[in-house]
């Protein structure tokens, strides 16, 4: 089932600045991680990344995962801490036709002589945020043990 | 899972639904992909009217035929949602094709009403539209599919002169269509034909790899050389436009002798080569090829093909097989357990030599000495997808100039996507 990635998550996805990894799983289950800064949301929600080399692990395993049905997952990290995952199918991939061409004269006039393999195109099925705050508190909330007691302490009264 | 069952117990042909149950590592995609060009497809009004003669190719310039005969604007050929291509062709709805139709706007297969996948009409190349120097339309000098620049130099086969064409092979009745009601040149001349590539080479990222194929021609001092110096000119003037010695590119035609391989070699910057033997078994050769048989010969075959990888270099050499065609009548083997058995020991005898096999799905056509009657079943073609798969990977041979970009039509070459040599 497709989810939307909120806006503020999309804004840190679409930020140049901001430090995306697509992780893909390769045949006997072992994650393959990957800095892919090509990585953005498109106008319909849908993550969209351009693979520059056919023979990469990333692309091997983007194809296994579209004809198997398998999940991917991109982490992003940006300023302040700021980081959330999407879990998220591959859908389609593009190897020709106008959203191909796009990509391919868009990352060549940003890189210079690049090759482009493909354009995939990835629904989000599931968001989490990331983030060590946001983290922090659904952890309290959902699992009250997971604590040391110090951390509880009332502090102490000022000195009079 | 019971209707399996209840399938193989009954032993009729499996559905495509019991197929992608019975074989879970073969990607759903890629047996959808052998059973539409099993069993074609028929377009309704409404996809028909989603083409966009400015956006889609649309069909024109094969140099073969369609199922159903006519040659009119029709999608060329689809895209999947994998990348892979399904080329196949219009067929009459009695013979039980996947309708395309609509679903929520977009083009669909359909089976049983139900919509099955969704598919992009090929998108059209710039060139299409323009006209070469002597006022051709470029579109019917060079053709395109997705990834791929398609040349064919000439649209006749010699072997059919004497009677001794191919059984299932339309080359010449296409040609007369061709030349009748598109005006398509029966003879490409190669400086034209440089001309339209160079204007196909201005659209930014769409041909991974320039293709030729023609007919056998056996005239020449030894037989077949006028075939191979007319295929040196076109590859040598278009290497003219590119600033490599080599390019991607492969060329399929006839299984030429030593000297014959080299000169296409070190003449041209052509990097693969392929000479389709159609069917695996000697007397099925004979039988189905007779024209090959009469100049060449099966074992010859096999040989030259062998001798080819020392030319070109292992993964760099191919035959195609006409999937199907060997379990027609007469002569043909008896049940698909066969057929797989012995197609699949003589294409592993040719793989521990370095030459690889791919199939293509046997679409009987109009006209053709065996056009009335059935290729083989789905489970049958799938099968055959992974016994040739599984053999490129125990003899590590690539097939990257015959995969699911370079070329589309090849269940068995889609499957090596996910290997890593
Ligand atoms: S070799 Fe056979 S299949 Fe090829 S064009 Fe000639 S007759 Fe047709």
């Amino acid at each position: 089932m497709a989810t939307a990635i909120p806006g503020d998550l999309i804004e840190l996805l679409n930020d140049p600045a901001a430090t995306k990894v697509l992780a893909t799983v390769d045949e006997d289950g072992v994650p393959h991680l990957a800095v892919k800064q090509s990585l953005y949301v498109d106008v319909a929600g849908r993550l969209v990344y351009t693979e520059l080399l056919e023979s990469s692990r990333s692309n091997r395993n983007l194809v296994r995962s579209i004809w198997f049905g398998k999940s991917v997952s991109v982490i992003v990290s940006g300023a302040g801490g700021r980081s959330f995952q999407v879990k998220g199918k591959p859908v389609k991939t593009h190897i020709s036709g106008p959203l191909f061409r796009k990509h391919y004269q868009e990352i060549r006039s940003l890189l210079g002589d690049v090759d482009v393999a493909a354009v995939w195109i990835i629904e989000p099925q599931e968001v989490i945020d990331g983030s060590y705050a946001a983290r922090s508190a659904e952890e309290r909330s959902r699992f009250p043990f997971f604590d040391h007691l110090d951390r509880l302490v009332k502090p102490a009264a000022p000195a009079a | 899972m019971a209707n399996l069952n209840l399938a193989i117990k009954e032993k009729r042909p499996l559905s495509r639904a019991e197929v992608t149950e019975k074989y879970p590592d073969i990607p759903p995609l890629v047996i959808l992909k052998a059973d539409v060009q099993r069993r074609g497809v028929h377009y309704s009004e409404a996809a028909l009217g989603a083409l966009d003669l400015e956006l889609h190719a649309t069909t024109g310039t094969h140099i073969f035929g369609a199922r159903d005969g006519k040659i009119a604007a029709r999608p060329e050929s689809f895209l999947l949602r994998d990348g892979s291509s399904i080329i196949t062709t219009p067929t009459p709805l009695e013979l039980d094709p996947y309708l395309v139709d609509l679903h929520e706007g977009r083009p669909f297969l359909f089976e049983d009403g139900e919509p099955v996948e969704e598919v992009d009409y090929w998108p059209r190349p710039d060139f299409y539209d323009k006209t070469s120097s002597s006022g051709t339309l470029m579109q019917n000098v060079v053709s395109a599919r997705p990834q791929r620049l398609n040349i064919f130099p000439y649209r006749y086969c010699t072997f059919w002169n004497n009677g001794n064409g191919c059984s299932f092979c339309d080359i010449v009745t296409q040609m007369k269509k061709g030349k009748e009601e598109l005006g398509i040149p029966a003879r490409l001349d190669p400086l034209e034909v440089k001309e339209v590539v160079r204007e196909a080479l201005l659209e930014p990222g769409r041909y991974a790899a320039l293709f030729l194929t023609a007919g056998s021609n056996v005239a020449g001092k030894r037989a077949f050389d006028d075939e191979v110096d007319y295929y040196i000119e076109i590859l040598q003037r278009v290497g003219e436009l590119f600033s490599v010695p080599n390019i991607p590119s492969q060329l399929i035609g006839t299984a030429f002798d030593d000297g014959q391989l080299e000169r296409l070699y070190r003449e041209t910057p052509l990097t693969s080569y392929t000479a389709d033997i159609e069917v695996l078994g000697e007397e099925l050769f004979n039988r189905h090829c007779p024209g090959k048989a009469e100049y060449i010969g099966y074992k010859e075959w096999k040989r030259r093909l062998v001798r080819a990888v020392d030319i070109f270099g292992p993964g760099r050499v191919n035959t195609g097989l006409v999937a199907g065609v060997e379990l027609t009548s007469p002569g043909g083997y008896k049940n698909e357990d066969e057929a797989l058995a012995r197609t699949l020991e003589e294409a592993e005898d040719l793989a521990s030599q370095g030459v690889s096999t791919v199939y293509i799905v046997w679409s009987p056509r109009p006209g053709t000495a065996i056009g009335d009657q059935k290729n083989a079943s789905l489970e049958y073609y799938v099968r055959l997808a992974a016994g040739l798969h599984g053999l490129r990977g125990k003899y590590r041979l690539p097939i990257g100039f015959d995969d699911y970009r370079r070329c589309g039509n090849h269940p068995d070459s889609d499957l090596s996507r996910l290997h890593n040599f």
